[in-house]
């Protein structure tokens, strides 16, 4: 759900970090990782053993992704450059029933990280519409792109950004966070009390040094950190504490961790970590030596999902993989370009993820999710020679 | 869907599928499925197979334009549509519109003569040693003769250049060209050289030189060597402005007589290496005389156009009252005009048409039957075209001469070939015509879920064409082409029902959506040079070095060779290898690849997956940009 995990975003952001790293390599592809070859034989899957009646579902706007399912799995909530007039993304809930879309956040300024409340219904995002310079941030970015000018990647971790509650039947706004920093990337725990969160507060709230400053200038997302707060915005309180972006968290499907994902301070690699909702036991899941981000659990509490670029730098892929990290991920989809950003639906029956497989700049997929097959891939995986660490 | 470009009959299907169809029960929408729009259920009635079964039914002995068959087809569209509610449009009295168009050509005798210096006139009159061709202006022409090879002009965005006039100035003289293309040329070359070696092409780039007349022989190292060009209907026969005849061996032997030290067959050789410097020749010293007449019989035929009105009068008015909906009914008859793919052996049968276009024709009628108890702002105006097949006659003339105000219509949604529905996936084409596309498409599909393949041109060679010249936002939708294409065997029994209901239920919900937007879709010229999007102009674009075995049987495309150096060789494939996935799509055929290839993109990595020696690998292609 990260904002960075806007797929383009990130894309992007690695793609001026790591030519230098690929011109290095004798062919696009990541160095396999080393750690965890063993010589027990691997079972090949492909896409279709673990995804049919896969699809397009969005077609609208420049881009749309990060869709969440409402608790009943008959909405999707996500983000998307559609609104006339906003080159940013804004929060729309589509229902899968009518194929009705409705636009929920308020229309300005930038939106990320839509999530429903399990009980109510109600939507979790983030938004900088309270900004008093959203419209002019618009028009520049409007004529920026128009120019052709546009920014590497459009991501900027801007510290107006702050968590809202949308009702969902109203829309009525509540604010849950106002402090400097960005506030985004919130999800409910299962039973609706909490909310976990990525904010950058930690660099706007007191005096940083000469290179923290000129760090924060270069990218910001290196302050940021997993926050927990009650869902009404009060009692926030920090669980990470290490230099690198920590972000995109979400609880286990019991309650009983928190699942997310940790860059390393040149924000190259990512790994999936857990930890309890107190921030106590962390403990990282996967080990590819590449970008190992947007991890979500199945419903099953069975195995969560994450996407990487092992296969090759903007080639990200989505993985399964037991929520110890006992055994060798599983790969999933097998389609070039991006994919990521996978989520299942409530009853675990299907799969949401984003891609750039039709080409452009990502837009949504659903398909039908083989649970079975894929706990059994989860299960035969080989155990990893060094374990977790 | 009318032949465009090469589309051979490459494959052979293991058994002829001609079934003994008989005229299939009228479809009855059911009470409940009318009041309520809702689709029928789909485990016991479809509500396309019936209409499916009935029109590609021998009764309808294909369906040609202007033919009995034509007739009845019109007939039972007239009375299913009176069935499911349908009317005249406001003003008119019937649901047929009748139109006029050139129904077959005959040589009414024409005649070349010889005259070389010194010599004795020769003429020949016999039908075997010339024929007019079916679209030549009828005239009589004499001149002086340039030999111009095969009379191939192949434009800068081919693989490469080739041109068989080069400097040579043909400006009133008479064009004398080999038929077909260089025999020998390798077989990615040759595909290239195929696209634009149809006589009509050969005569417009004469034409466009200057020329007074071309003569086309058929060259002894060519199928059919020293025949005269059968005179295929051409169905936009007049006006190619120049006069132009086939002629026999007889008179081509006689022809280069007078040339010393060279013989036709000789010629022939040397330009059937596919060398482009191989230059032609004038034939100095000979007049040539000739004298075509062609007649052309002109024939009628019919669109059946229907209308359900807004839901309930005193509708809100809206701006651009009519949402058009609309399939073409005609198809090939017995495959007598020239666009027919029929092997051999098939020859003369019935051309059942069932996917091109009783597909259609079943999932518009059902769409109708649907809409008709849907809410609607904006009535729904339901056209069936005659004259398709001979090149989109029928819609061409409705857009002409339009029974209510072109500017009136807000969209026009074509089905053609909607009856082959493989994994889910469905092209929708024509998207580029109008900014509203994507949202309505997008929230049309999400109940639906097909697996769509978004394509932005609207240069198709369907009724879509005419609609988009006239500047209305259009859609057309694809399943896809297969090795029955224009075949006999195109056939009832091979169409996937149950996804055509689904196509009809698409169908409905996306015209509901059309009819009741605030405003109407707007409409966006697409350029013709299009750099995303389908179309097939985007596969010709693409280079990936693979060189297909035509000869093989196999599922996939089976390599018979890759170009060196080309995006293929660089992937690592060989000769042998049998690609059965490309880009994310499944090969079962050559079709299935080149649809394939209109997808992809110059310089964007693609997965293959292929076969070797029976064994699955798969490798990235980067595809080219042919230069």
């Amino acid at each position: 759900m990260a904002s960075d995990q806007c797929p383009v975003a990130s894309v992007h952001r690695l793609r001026v970090a790591l030519l230098f790293l690929a011109s290095l390599l004798a062919t696009d592809h990541w160095p396999l990782a080393t750690s965890h070859s063993h010589a027990q034989p691997t079972a090949t899957y492909s896409e279709k053993d673990f995804l049919s009646q896969t699809r397009r579902l969005t077609f609208e706007g420049r881009r749309a992704g990060e869709g969440y399912f409402s608790p009943d799995g008959t909405k999707i909530a996500f983000q998307s450059e559609r609104e006339p007039g906003n080159p940013f993304y804004q929060i729309y809930v589509l229902d899968l029933r009518s194929g009705d879309t409705r636009r929920i956040s308020p229309g300005i300024g930038k939106t990320t990280c839509a999530f429903f409340h399990p009980k109510t219904g109600d939507i979790l995002f983030a938004s900088t519409h309270h900004d008093p310079r959203s419209l002019e941030l618009q028009k520049a970015e409007l004529e920026a792109r128009k120019s052709g000018k546009e920014r590497r990647y459009g991501w900027d971790y801007d510290p107006e950004m702050d968590l809202y509650v949308a009702n969902q039947t109203t829309s009525a706004l509540k604010r849950l966070t106002n402090v400097r920093g960005y506030d985004a990337e919130g999800s409910y725990s299962p039973d609706g009390q909490w909310i976990v969160f990525t904010s950058t507060r930690d660099a706007y709230n007191r005096t940083l040094t000469a290179s923290e400053q000129k760090q924060l200038e270069v990218d910001p997302s290196f302050f940021a950190e997993i926050y927990i707060m009650r869902a009404d915005g009060s009692g926030a309180r920090r669980l990470t504490n290490v230099n690198g972006y920590d972000g995109g968290p979400f609880f286990f499907p019991d309650g009983s961790r928190i699942v997310w994902r940790r860059f390393d301070e040149a924000g190259l690699i990512a790994d999936v970590w857990t930890m309890k909702p107190d921030g106590s036991d962390q403990r990282q899941v996967t080990d590819f030596k590449s970008m190992s981000w947007a991890p979500y659990l199945h419903p099953s509490g069975e195995y969560l999902f994450f996407a990487s670029n092992k296969y090759g730098f903007e080639n990200f892929e989505v993985f399964i993989v037991d929520t110890k990290g006992t055994k060798e991920p599983v790969r999933v989809t097998f389609t070039l370009g991006f994919d990521g950003l996978p989520v299942p639906s409530p009853d675990g029956k299907q799969l949401a993820w984003t891609s750039t497989r039709d080409g452009g700049l990502g837009q949504m997929y659903i398909g039908r999710w083989n649970h079975e097959k894929a706990l059994e891939a989860v299960k035969a995986a080989p155990v990893r020679a060094h374990g977790q660490k | 869907m009318t032949t465009h470009g090469i589309r051979r009959p490459l494959l052979t299907v293991s058994a002829l599928l001609i079934a003994a169809l008989t005229h299939g029960p009228l479809v009855r929408v059911s009470a409940q499925a009318r009041s309520q729009g809702a689709a029928p259920d789909l485990a016991t009635v479809s509500a396309t197979r019936a209409h499916v079964e009935a029109l590609a039914s021998d009764r309808f002995d294909g369906r040609a334009a202007g033919s009995e068959g034509a007739k009845l087809a019109a007939d039972y569209l007239v009375d299913q549509l009176q069935r499911l509610g349908a009317r005249p449009l406001p003003g008119q009295q019937d649901l047929r519109f009748a139109f006029q168009f050139t129904g077959g050509v005959k040589d009414g005798g024409s005649s070349v003569a010889l005259k070389a210096a010194g010599g004795d006139a020769e003429r020949w009159t016999a039908a075997d040693t010339v024929q007019g061709l079916s679209f030549s202006d009828s005239g009589q022409v004499s001149g002086q003769v340039v030999f111009a090879g095969y009379g191939l002009v192949v434009p800068e965005s081919g693989s490469f250049s080739y041109d068989s006039y080069g400097a040579m100035n043909v400006k009133d003289k008479i064009v004398v060209v080999l038929r077909y293309y260089p025999e020998d040329a390798d077989e990615q070359i040759k595909t290239v050289l195929a696209r634009y070696s149809g006589l009509r092409y050969k005569a417009l780039a004469a034409r466009e030189r200057g020329a007074r007349a071309l003569v086309v022989i058929t060259g002894p190292r060519s199928p059919n060597a020293g025949t005269v060009a059968p005179m295929t209907f051409d169905a936009a026969v007049a006006g190619s402005g120049i006069v132009a005849a086939s002629v026999g061996g007889v008179v081509a032997d006689a022809l280069f007589k007078q040339v010393s030290g060279k013989s036709l067959d000789a010629a022939q050789q040397a330009l059937d290496t596919g060398n482009p410097h191989v230059a032609g020749f004038e034939i100095p010293g000979v007049e040539l005389t000739l004298d075509v007449k062609v007649t052309r019989e002109r024939q009628t035929d019919h669109n059946v156009v229907a209308y359900l009105p807004p839901q309930q009068a005193g509708s809100p008015s809206v701006d651009k009252p009519y949402v058009m909906l609309g399939a073409h009914y005609d198809h090939l008859g017995h495959g007598g005009h020239g666009s027919s793919l029929a092997r051999r052996e098939e020859m003369g049968s019935i051309h059942h048409g069932a996917d091109d276009n009783a597909s259609g024709v079943a999932a518009v009628l059902a769409a109708g039957a649907q809409l008709a108890g849907m809410k609607r702002d904006r009535g729904i105006v339901l056209a069936f075209w005659s004259g398709e097949e001979l090149g989109l006659l029928g819609s061409a003339e409705f857009t002409r001469g339009p029974p209510v105000p072109i500017d009136q219509i807000a969209a026009y949604v074509n089905l053609d070939m909607v009856g082959r529905m493989r994994d889910n996936k469905l092209a929708v084409q024509a998207a580029g015509t109008s900014s509203a596309w994507p949202r309505v498409i997008e929230q049309t599909n999400v109940p639906i879920g097909f697996d769509i393949q978004l394509q932005n041109d609207p240069n198709l060679p369907t009724d879509t064409s005419s609609f988009n010249a006239a500047s209305i936002p259009c859609l057309s939708l694809f399943t896809g082409s297969h090795p029955d294409y224009h075949r006999p065997t195109d056939v009832a029994s091979a169409i996937n029902v149950a996804d055509l209901d689904r196509v009809a239920r698409f169908t409905a919900l996306l015209a509901q959506k059309v009819a009741n937007l605030p405003q109407p879709p707007d409409f966006i010229k697409v350029r013709r040079t299009t750099d995303e999007g389908g179309g097939d102009r985007a596969a010709l674009r693409v280079f990936t070095g693979t060189i297909p075995d035509y000869t093989s049987e196999v599922q996939g495309l089976k390599l018979g060779g890759v170009i060196d150096g080309g995006p293929a060789a660089k992937a690592g494939l060989k000769e042998g290898d049998v690609i059965v996935e490309f880009a994310g799509r499944k090969v079962a055929n050559i079709y299935d690849y080149m649809y394939a290839l209109e997808g992809v993109k110059i310089g964007v990595p693609v997965k293959v997956v292929y076969l070797r020696g029976g064994n699955p690998a798969e490798v990235t292609l980067t595809p080219e940009a042919r230069k």
